[in-house]
């Protein structure tokens, strides 16, 4: 090797010894070598960065919700919502999780999204109060949980049990998850009696976390639903919905921090098949960015569309209509697209202390539908919720 | 390890106890790979140049895949076996000419991380005289780990400076980011400065070490390939997630010279540099 200039040897073109580099300068925008090499040194990254393991510190949380929803004319639906959400670790190898829910719901309609006019009741107030509870146990590479969940309404109880595992490599880097549910749900209406109202239901579900880096991680979960059961709504005359659903649901999520600007680029899909006909894709996109002051503030769009069910009929009503065969006007099951954005603004507290505020606007119509046409004749339907929540960790 | 040192940690129950920590670790690693202590890993792997292999252990095998990486991606200009020209310089002696070009072509043929021989368990330099000096990715390796053990035993927020690379995590206790400045190459004075929460800043510089030979400046940054100390830069500052990847980018943007600018631009990093003449290239907005 002869002791020649460094610019000389700087000015030289690709050759053999440099394609690696000319390579690198193809894929540098992609791909970080320097990053990948360094995920290989130990501790240069904190394992809980990478991957979950058992928690350490305890979370309480407590939040407010305010739902309403109007189409063109009308106010419709009121929500207000307080939950509550604790998790703590105890005895070295467990953690607790649990929370409760109460609903205060009045409008026109006992149902968010119906817009089926004359089939509801009259003004309804309804309340609805619902708890979880969860264990989990941690060992070195993997943790079992198991909870129970219930749910209560002047018309409607819902009693669950689950049981959940998951399974991570050594550096952290994959989680492997395993889940299992069953749920049994009783419908008693107050304005009728009905032969059987219960249902019961199966929900499975596997699921992987894999970090790509200490920037990038994905997340893709498949899960199963099969129930069998009084499924339609009891409050509309003449709808009459199958006795079995089956309902399978692939989502994957990717998350890619942005060193530089100190933000996470949080992007979602989720497809759901659903054995009713009704076949859905939503997309999600948000940005959360870091802000001085311990601020953060995320910006999201979201957009779903769905197909109607294979039993549906629009406007008018009851077109489509033959005793005996399966038959529904409500408006959630037709063919739609909706958009949501939302603003979320944190704020954490080196003491642990959180607060955040969330708006987001909703707004749903039949012509907004993409992969297949949208249901005609109904009218725009437009939501908004507001959220305060405080959290603090211990 | 030479410079100043610097760990601010927040947000802990008891800091001290994890300064402790992390301070015995920075100085497990000065230890174990220390060229200038006859004890350490890399002593054992110098002395045996030309001879048997030296069984290794995952860290430093680690470390080895590491510095192929920066040998690779900068085309033989990093490489930590190019001790032989440091020698070969020999800055420490304040020498007053270059040397001679048959020793500095005597030094290249002791340079060539390419020839070493290494796998997960064994390391052989082929040569005798043959030296490996983690020096360019040790400090910054230590930085990476004090953040860890750091964050592992609770400090939510801290910043660690090693020599001048620094790794900050979690923002000020007070939720703001961490305000870190860049040192000017010629005078007593911030060149600039950068708001981090999370993430690293890495700066190399002709400022280091260096003689001046006949009125021009040779600095301890010396191009593998050539033997030549590196002229097109002042200094080098970049921003990254680790203090071992700000420092790569910023070590072998010196060494890369002209080519810095396309290398960093690749890189999609954010960098701050002052080239010879002194003008400032790059920008961290």
């Amino acid at each position: 090797m002869a002791a020649i200039d460094g610019e000389v040897a700087a000015a030289q073109p690709c050759d053999a010894a440099t394609r690696r580099s000319c390579e690198f300068a193809r894929d540098g925008a992609r791909l970080n070598p320097f990053l990948t090499a360094a995920l290989l040194l130990p501790g240069v990254v904190p394992a809980a960065a990478l991957a979950q393991s058992m928690p350490d510190q305890g979370l309480f949380s407590l939040q407010y919700l305010d739902y309403r929803d109007w189409q063109p004319g009308a106010a419709r639906m009121t929500v207000r919502n307080p939950s509550l959400y604790v998790m703590t670790p105890f005895a070295e190898r467990y953690t607790f999780e649990g929370s409760l829910v109460y609903d205060a719901m009045s409008g026109a309609s006992p149902l968010w999204f119906d817009t089926l006019s004359g089939a509801s009741g009259l003004g309804v107030t309804d309340y609805r109060t619902a708890g979880d509870a969860k264990v989990t146990r941690y060992f070195d590479r993997y943790s079992i949980g198991a909870g129970v969940a219930y749910s209560h309404e002047r018309d409607f109880i819902s009693r669950a049990g689950s049981l959940d595992a998951r399974w991570w490599t050594a550096d952290k880097n994959t989680t492997l998850a395993f889940g299992f549910a069953g749920e049994s749900d009783y419908i008693h209406p107050s304005a009728r009696e009905l032969d059987n109202g219960r249902r019961h239901s199966l929900d499975f579900l596997v699921g992987i976390t894999q970090n790509l880096s200490p920037v990038d991680i994905v997340q893709s979960n498949l899960t199963y639903a099969t129930g069998h059961g009084y499924y339609s709504d009891p409050y509309k005359t003449l709808d009459q919905r199958p006795g079995e659903r089956r309902v399978l649901a692939w989502q994957t999520r990717y998350n890619h921090h942005f060193t530089v600007a100190d933000a996470t680029l949080q992007l979602g899909y989720r497809f759901l098949a659903d054995s009713f006909g009704g076949d859905s894709h939503t997309f999600d996109v948000a940005w959360a960015q870091a802000l001085p002051q311990g601020f953060t503030l995320t910006p999201s769009v979201r957009y779903y569309t769905q197909g109607a069910a294979d039993f549906w009929f629009g406007p008018p009503f009851p077109q489509g209509f033959v005793n005996g065969q399966d038959y529904t006007a409500d408006t959630r099951l037709s063919a739609f697209g909706a958009w949501t954005a939302g603003l979320r603004l944190t704020r954490t507290f080196a003491d642990g202390w959180r607060v955040e505020l969330s708006g987001d606007f909703y707004r749903q119509r039949g012509d907004w539908r993409i992969f297949g046409g949208g249901s005609e004749g109904l009218l725009p339907f437009s939501a908004r919720w507001f959220a305060a929540s405080v959290s603090k960790t211990f | 390890m030479g410079g100043e040192h610097e760990l601010l940690l927040g947000g802990a129950r008891d800091p001290d106890a994890i300064a402790t920590r992390a301070i015995d670790d920075v100085l497990r690693i000065e230890r174990k790979y220390s060229r200038f202590r006859d004890d350490s890993v890399v002593a054992a792997i110098n002395r045996a140049a030309g001879g048997a292999p030296v069984a290794i252990d995952a860290e430093t095998a680690a470390l080895l895949g590491y510095a192929r990486t920066c040998f690779e991606q900068s085309e033989g200009r990093f490489d930590v076996t190019a001790g032989a020209l440091a020698r070969a310089w020999d800055f420490g002696g304040k020498p007053t000419r270059r040397p001679v070009a048959a020793v500095l072509r005597d030094a290249l043929a002791h340079v060539g991380f390419g020839d070493v021989e290494w796998d997960a368990s064994h390391v052989r330099l082929p040569r005798v005289g043959m030296a490996i000096d983690f020096g360019g990715i040790g400090k910054e390796y230590a930085a990476d780990r004090v953040a860890t053990i750091a964050q592992e035993a609770g400090a939510r927020h801290g910043l660690v400076n090693l020599g001048g690379d620094v790794r900050a995590w979690g923002g000020r206790p007070d939720g703001s980011a961490w305000r870190i400045g860049i040192r000017h190459p010629r005078e007593e004075r911030a060149l600039a400065s950068v708001a981090l929460a999370d993430g690293a800043v890495a700066t190399s510089g002709d400022y280091e070490r260096f003689v001046e030979i006949g009125g021009i400046r040779h600095c301890h940054i010396i191009d593998a390939t050539t033997g030549e100390p590196v002229r097109a830069w002042q200094s080098m500052s970049v921003i990254a997630g680790l203090a071992i990847v700000a420092g790569s980018y910023s070590t072998i943007a010196m060494l890369m010279q002209d080519r810095a600018e396309a290398f960093l631009a690749n890189a999609a990093v954010r960098w701050l540099g002052v080239d010879a003449g002194g003008a400032q290239r790059g920008s961290f907005v």
